[in-house]
């Protein structure tokens, strides 16, 4: 147990010094090449702490209104994504699960879509879409809910089987509605490949409380979901309000993963990807994996919208795609390894 | 994203969405003036020989049967001049319309042929979905055309009307010399020639006006954006790429590597364009795009340089093109137009 503990230091104090450097790099590199140096100067600048540095407007306006929110947009959103998927995972006891899965992420795109074709996506610089999202990733959490629920009891199997069903219809509702859409249809087209350019910092004003406030509430449901991982008999033997908690954490992870959506349109892979690497490293206790997702979940995101705008600049790549395509197969390597060593993967 | 839609079928939808209307790719046999006769596409009546550079006008339907390769490289044949045609691109429809030939147009794409009035009313055969990437096959056969008249793209499709023994014409148009070289070729394969005189007469003289007022003008800068998020813009190569030069502009994209780049907003602030142009279909006003991120740091968001230019002016390789020209002249060079 010792060991565990120092493990978990070790594995935060790596993970924080990561995310560091992936915030350095994010607002660092970019499609307009500016020297590391400057960026520091003008940081050191805005915290008053040198006169302006000698360089054309345009580049303060590059490092503070292009990628500075960016990167902190990427990081709150891959916090977001993350801690839903911890919730998720341990709310289903299973380790594919993900926002995808109990198709809030289905609900969220079809709410964005909904009004980005009745022509509201300008609305509040592109909150509404935002709201939309929000709204119908709710709607959906709280639908599939309600079908998975037989008597007093909801069956995780249940719920999982009518997210997959609900997601399913969504997915055709959403494939029609495009072939109908005339010219929004590019719009709704990059919508659902995810991205993060230009939302500027009012999304970040947005989605920041949320997520934040979100992932503190998320503390409260760990002692809870470490029981509920020995069966729902078991944490109900050991006095844990089963019901209510699945409850919570389906609400919780819903709009944690509404948030993040809402201003991303639909990135997979980092809500799956990240908890279950991290369990990997340090273990299945909650306790632990929450933290370690805060600080893991924004550095994967926040590489990975890098690469997105760095690979093939000044053109991009939507992020959506990087996710899945760069997180993929690392993952994949990592799993094929880790069953080596372990003899199976930990949920 | 992944299980949401089949990613072919919407790349093809992308690709229509981005380079909608009539835009096209580069092509490297670009005519250099509508006065240096076929160049993409060759024509040759059947019952006389040559003399073909510059088309005379002719007595209705005296070079049928007649034998022109289209810009698809396809030899098509009309026996008779055609009655009953069908347009498959709205730059299609308008320059039949401008022909005079309004009334043989029996079917067009859908609803983007939408100029001038009258097209709205003729039956659409626009396939599934509103972009109509696929005519529907059985819509077109039942209007018992004699022609149909489109543009590059396709392949399948006017394979399928070919082999049904329907005419399919395609003009790919590269540029505006083009556009008007094209127009003069349907006017031949239509029967049409003296009213393809006169257009294109008419047209050059619009583009000369053009042209003289912005020659005493120094180039400036600008961008045109032919979507946001993420930001599309034309590059050297493309049909509004060379408008904009012509309207005496200095595009910041002229390092792009394709017709229709995508570009990053660092880049543009960066670059900082003088004018920037953005096309009604991206969707967004001029005050949607003052107020994007970054965009207050541009010196034409400062100093209101900022224009919406109607994109069907300027993507659609049809009679109107040099009313788009006209207009990115206005914007870009208002005092050489009395202000």
């Amino acid at each position: 147990m010792r060991r565990a503990a120092w493990r978990f230091r070790a594995t935060m104090v790596v993970l924080a010094v990561l995310l560091v450097v992936a915030v350095v790099l994010g607002v660092g590199l970019g499609a307009v090449g500016i020297a590391p140096g400057t960026v520091l100067s003008l940081f050191a600048w805005k915290l008053h702490l040198i006169a302006r540095p000698d360089v054309p407007k345009s580049v303060e306006i590059i490092v503070f209104q292009l990628r500075l929110p960016r990167v902190l947009l990427a990081g709150v959103v891959g916090m977001g994504l993350a801690v839903a998927g911890l919730l998720f995972q341990g709310l289903f006891r299973n380790p594919m699960a993900d926002p995808a899965v109990i198709g809030v992420s289905s609900g969220a795109a079809l709410g964005a879509i909904v009004v980005i074709l009745a022509g509201g996506a300008a609305i509040l610089g592109g909150l509404g879409v935002a709201g939309a999202a929000f709204a119908g990733a709710l709607v959906v959490a709280f639908v599939v809910y309600r079908l998975a629920r037989i008597g007093p009891a909801v069956h995780v199997v249940t719920l999982l089987l009518a997210g997959i069903a609900v997601a399913a219809v969504m997915s055709g509702v959403m494939s029609v509605v495009m072939s109908f859409s005339g010219e929004q249809i590019r719009n709704i087209y990059f919508w659902i490949l995810g991205g993060l350019s230009s939302r500027g910092w009012a999304a970040l004003q947005v989605v920041t409380p949320i997520v934040f406030v979100g992932t503190a509430a998320a503390g409260f449901l760990v002692n809870d979901l470490n029981l509920l991982a020995l069966g729902e008999e078991r944490a109900a033997q050991l006095g844990v309000e089963v019901e209510r908690t699945k409850r919570r954490t389906l609400a919780l992870g819903s709009l944690l993963a509404a948030a993040a959506v809402s201003v991303s349109g639909v990135i997979g892979f980092v809500g799956l990807m990240t908890p279950h690497l991290l369990r990997l490293v340090i273990g299945a206790d909650h306790r632990r994996l929450l933290p370690a997702c805060v600080l893991a979940g924004p550095t994967i995101l926040i590489l990975a919208d890098l690469a997105s705008r760095t690979l093939i600049a000044p053109e991009e790549l939507p992020l959506g795609a990087v996710t899945a395509v760069l997180g993929g197969p690392f993952f994949l390597y990592l799993l094929r390894r880790q069953r080596g060593a372990r003899g199976g993967v930990l949920v | 994203m992944r299980r949401f839609l089949a990613p072919p079928v919407l790349a093809a939808l992308l690709v229509s969405a981005v380079v909608a209307g009539a835009c096209s790719k580069a092509s490297p046999q670009s005519p250099t003036g509508p006065t240096t006769g076929p160049t993409t596409s060759t024509t040759t009546a059947s019952t006389t020989t040559g003399g073909t550079s510059a088309p005379t006008p002719s007595p209705t339907g005296e070079q049928f049967p007649l034998t022109v390769t289209d810009d698809d490289g396809v030899e098509v044949t009309l026996d008779h001049p055609p009655t009953r045609i069908v347009t498959f691109a709205p730059s299609a429809t308008e320059v039949l319309f401008a022909l005079g030939l309004g009334s043989d147009v029996v079917g067009v794409s859908g609803k983007f042929d939408d100029y001038p009035k009258a097209a709205r009313s003729i039956p659409e055969v626009g396939g599934a979905g509103e972009f109509g990437v696929d005519p529907n096959i059985e819509k077109v056969v039942s209007l018992n055309p004699d022609l149909v008249l489109t543009i590059e793209g396709g392949d399948q499709w006017k394979g399928q009307l070919r082999h049904l023994g329907i005419p399919v014409f395609t003009t790919n148009s590269t540029d505006l010399d083009d556009v008007m070289h094209d127009i003069q070729t349907v006017g031949e394969v239509t029967d049409a020639v003296p009213q393809a005189n006169a257009l294109t007469s008419h047209m050059a003289a619009q583009a000369r006006s053009v042209d003289t007022a912005v020659s005493s003008e120094s180039h400036v800068s600008c961008f045109f954006e032919v979507a946001f998020n993420p930001l599309y813009t034309v590059g050297p190569g493309s049909f509004i790429y060379d408008l904009l030069q012509r309207a005496g502009c200095d595009p910041v994209t002229s390092k792009a590597k394709n017709p229709y780049p995508q570009w990053s907003v660092e880049d543009l602030v960066r670059d900082d364009p003088t004018v920037y142009l953005v096309s009604s279909e991206s969707g967004g006003t001029v005050a949607d795009v003052e107020h994007r991120p970054g965009f207050d740091a541009l010196s034409a968001v400062q100093h209101d340089r900022v224009y919406l230019v109607d994109s069907d002016l300027v993507s659609r390789a049809g009679p109107r093109v040099v009313d788009g020209l006209a207009a990115l002249a206005h914007a870009l060079h208002p005092d050489a137009f009395g202000g």
